[in-house]
């Protein structure tokens, strides 16, 4: 049996670099799903990817992404952030919870 | 083939490096080699001297085989943004591209474009790719931001590689796309340290505070793996003109200095002797080559052969106002900010600003942001980041912001907050992500923006940094409160932090902007690119919404003292200067005029402020 991996992909709103530190203070948002995507990766070990895009410099994936570009196209960035799992979109205009993720990650690695 | 060399200008502002770049650039050039002259100082003067306009493109200088190119951080910035937002417009919502529009112009966006740039180019060169030149001289900023962009390959470099094992991002962009930068990088660290291809030039003045700046500079350089080092000693006083007590008193300053300077540096030198008019213009800049490259043992020459106005009286002069009458806080804590090139004497009138202020019995501190503080060696006693009072002025205070001390700080704060909430692999994600090159920016801001809220004093004097330096840094308020606009909060604790933050700022812009509570002067010399500088920054200041009240013409040579047809040319050198200073600015002036000595101890600082006050000046100028 091979093991299955479960892809996250966090399109992240628009900000100088993935923790949100280059801003003047620090948004504890942004503090959380780093905390988060940390815990799981290791929890998770090699089963589990977690791929986190900015606009400014993963754009293409923004737009590679049907669903995400028909969400931006409509919604504007205020849509953003936008969390996938394995390609189903779980949930946008703020981060998921560690515990939301988990759970998730329960539901889909079954 | 031959490699191209590259050659580098550093040194304080207002030494007359980029004299000694361009006619380092004229004599590479009339020898038969192919030589462009560069500069990424964001205040270049390049199109003064060469009286030609330059831009952001390469350019004939007027001179057979030369050529000159000024980076134009905005420019640049531009470039940048539009390699990464064109393939996006066709597709992307427009308000999606205006956020990423605003996003890119963070402070972190135009030193990175800026910086990449430059170093384009000397890969470019390496690889072959377009023009290759026999000589690539670089007419670098000043000092303090010199070093910061020479620096950050390295730091880079480190920052990608310690990147690409952790978040997998950083400031300048996704891993997987910089490796090729991280390359180019490299290269640029290589070649800098290569003493075949690259020289690093000194230019400096026979006077402490720009000894006490090339050696930082230097070791610094040497530190990153700099290898070929060497200096111009520029401005020396001819002997034979000093024959008046006040000037000898001066030469003998200089020698004195002179041997600081040969017991300090074992770099090979040249000298330089201050010439009796301005080099402008191709002719002059040929009688500076030909003493930089004197091969025939001929003595150092230090007239300019094209007539000054000698013996012609100024037309109708300049009213100098008295400092104190438009620094004095009415009623309400005042900020004075003293701005300008560096070397043109900040720190000396900011320091006599601030004695001044105390005297009259406002509780004054003195601040300075400049990344070469030297507060301490004028006042003549130990001056760090705690703000302190200074032994034998009442009401006086004063302390430095220094940038590197500032960044520990910074960075310890944005841990310890985190330390109570997160895990280790967090805390060690947090520390990565802050060894960005943005991180120093910031934290230098941040620590302006504590200072400028401090309550309690009636006057804060600040000696900013230099001019490109200190518009960074005085639009950064600006530049972030759009960014925290554009944070988004996602939960309740994010939405208060914003809010905080965005509350600070626009506290910050509105003190700023307020001529009652904020004081913008611009400190010069009576000399052609002071004063184009100056008056350049000014608008910028302006755009930005601040209004300067008034300069301060520093080192103006009084007449009792200029006796000989050396300095009857200096002086009316000056003349011309200080009429156009008000013809341009149409702002009060204020003068200091050149004094026995530096401005150096108590004694000498009280002095200044003296001078500074003196109500007209009436015995000692230009009327």
């Amino acid at each position: 049996m091979k093991p299955e991996i479960t892809a996250i992909e966090i399109f992240d709103p628009p900000m100088c670099c993935p923790s949100g530190l280059c801003g003047p203070s620090v948004d504890p948002a942004l503090l959380d799903i780093n905390e988060a995507v940390l815990k799981l990766r290791k929890e998770y070990d090699g089963k589990v990817t977690v791929e986190r895009y900015l606009l400014s410099q993963q754009g293409q994936r923004f737009m590679q992404v049907p669903a995400i570009l028909a969400l931006l196209k409509r919604e504007g960035v205020s849509i953003l952030p936008i969390t996938m799992v394995n390609g189903k979109i779980v949930k946008q205009k703020s981060y998921p919870t560690y515990d939301e993720l988990k759970q998730t990650l329960e539901q889909t690695t079954i | 083939m031959t490699q191209t060399r590259y050659l580098f200008f550093s040194g304080k502002g207002g030494v007359g490096k980029t004299t000694m770049a361009c006619a380092t650039a004229v004599h590479y050039a009339e020898q038969g080699l192919k030589t462009l002259i560069i500069t990424t100082d964001p205040a270049s003067n390049l199109a003064d001297v060469f009286e030609t306009e330059i831009g952001h493109k390469i350019t004939p200088l007027g001179v057979p085989n030369l050529w000159g190119m000024e980076i134009d951080p905005d420019i640049s910035t531009q470039e940048y943004r539009e390699r990464i937002l064109a393939p996006m417009r066709a597709v992307m919502p427009v308000d999606v591209i205006k956020v990423l529009e605003e996003q890119f112009n963070s402070p972190c966006t135009t030193e990175i474009a800026s910086f990449d740039r430059f170093v384009d180019f000397m890969v470019a060169e390496e690889e072959g790719k377009g023009e290759t030149y026999d000589v690539v001289i670089f007419d670098t900023a000043p000092t303090g931001h010199t070093i910061r962009l020479l620096k950050l390959p390295v730091d880079w470099s480190k920052h990608i590689e310690e990147s690409a094992k952790g978040s997998g991002a950083t400031c300048i962009g996704p891993v997987a796309s910089i490796l090729e930068s991280k390359e180019k990088y490299d290269q640029a660290t290589r070649l800098l340290g290569d003493a075949d291809r690259t020289t690093f030039t000194f230019v400096l003045q026979a006077e402490d505070t720009p000894i006490y700046e090339t050696q930082r500079s230097s070791e610094e350089l040497k530190s990153i793996g700099v290898n070929r080092i060497d200096l111009i000693v520029n401005g020396l006083l001819p002997e034979e003109v000093c024959a008046h007590p006040f000037f000898r008193g001066r030469y003998d300053m200089q020698q004195r200095y002179m041997r600081r300077i040969e017991k300090l540096f074992a770099y090979p030198m040249k000298l330089m002797l201050q010439r009796d008019g301005e080099i402008k213009g191709i002719p002059t800049l040929r009688l500076v080559a030909a003493d930089l490259f004197r091969t025939n043992g001929a003595p150092p020459a230090y007239s300019v052969d094209i007539p000054e106005r000698t013996g012609v009286q100024s037309r109708n002069g300049i009213t100098p106002v008295p400092l104190m009458d438009l620094i004095r806080p009415k009623g309400r804590s005042r900020t004075i900010f003293f701005t300008g090139k560096g070397g043109v004497g900040k720190t000396a009138v900011s320091c006599a600003a601030a004695y001044a202020l105390a005297r009259e019995g406002n509780k004054t501190l003195l601040l300075t942001t400049d990344p070469a503080a030297h507060i301490g060696e004028v006042l003549g006693q130990n001056v760090d980041e705690t703000v302190r009072p200074i032994d034998g002025v009442p009401h006086l205070w004063a302390a430095t912001i220094d940038q590197e001390t500032a960044t520990v700080a910074y960075k310890q704060r944005i841990l310890a907050d985190a330390r109570e909430k997160y895990s280790e692999d967090m805390l060690k994600a947090v520390a990565e992500e802050l060894e960005s090159p943005c991180t120093e920016e910031m934290a230098a801001f941040d620590k302006f923006m504590q200072y400028l809220e401090l309550e309690g004093y009636d006057a804060l004097v600040i000696d900013t940094a230099p001019t490109g330096h200190t518009l960074r840094l005085l639009q950064l308020p600006f530049d972030y409160s759009d960014q925290v606009g554009l944070m988004v909060s996602t939960t309740q604790s994010s939405s208060a932090a914003k809010s905080e933050s965005q509350a600070r700022l626009s506290r910050i812009v509105d003190r700023l902007k307020d001529p009652a509570r904020s004081t913008f002067a611009f400190v010069m010399y009576p000399e052609s690119t002071p004063v184009i500088e100056a008056y350049r920054a000014m608008c910028d200041l302006k755009e930005a919404g601040i209004a300067t009240q008034f300069v301060v013409a520093n080192q103006v040579l009084l007449p009792q003292y200029c006796t000989n047809q050396y300095f009857e040319r200096r002086r009316a050198m000056q003349e011309r200067y200080l009429e156009e200073i008000e013809e341009r600015f149409h702002l009060p002036i204020v003068l200091l005029p050149l004094l026995e000595t530096e401005v150096r101890g108590l004694e000498m600082v009280k002095h200044a402020a003296q001078a500074l006050s003196a109500p007209q000046h009436s015995n000692m100028v230009l009327v």
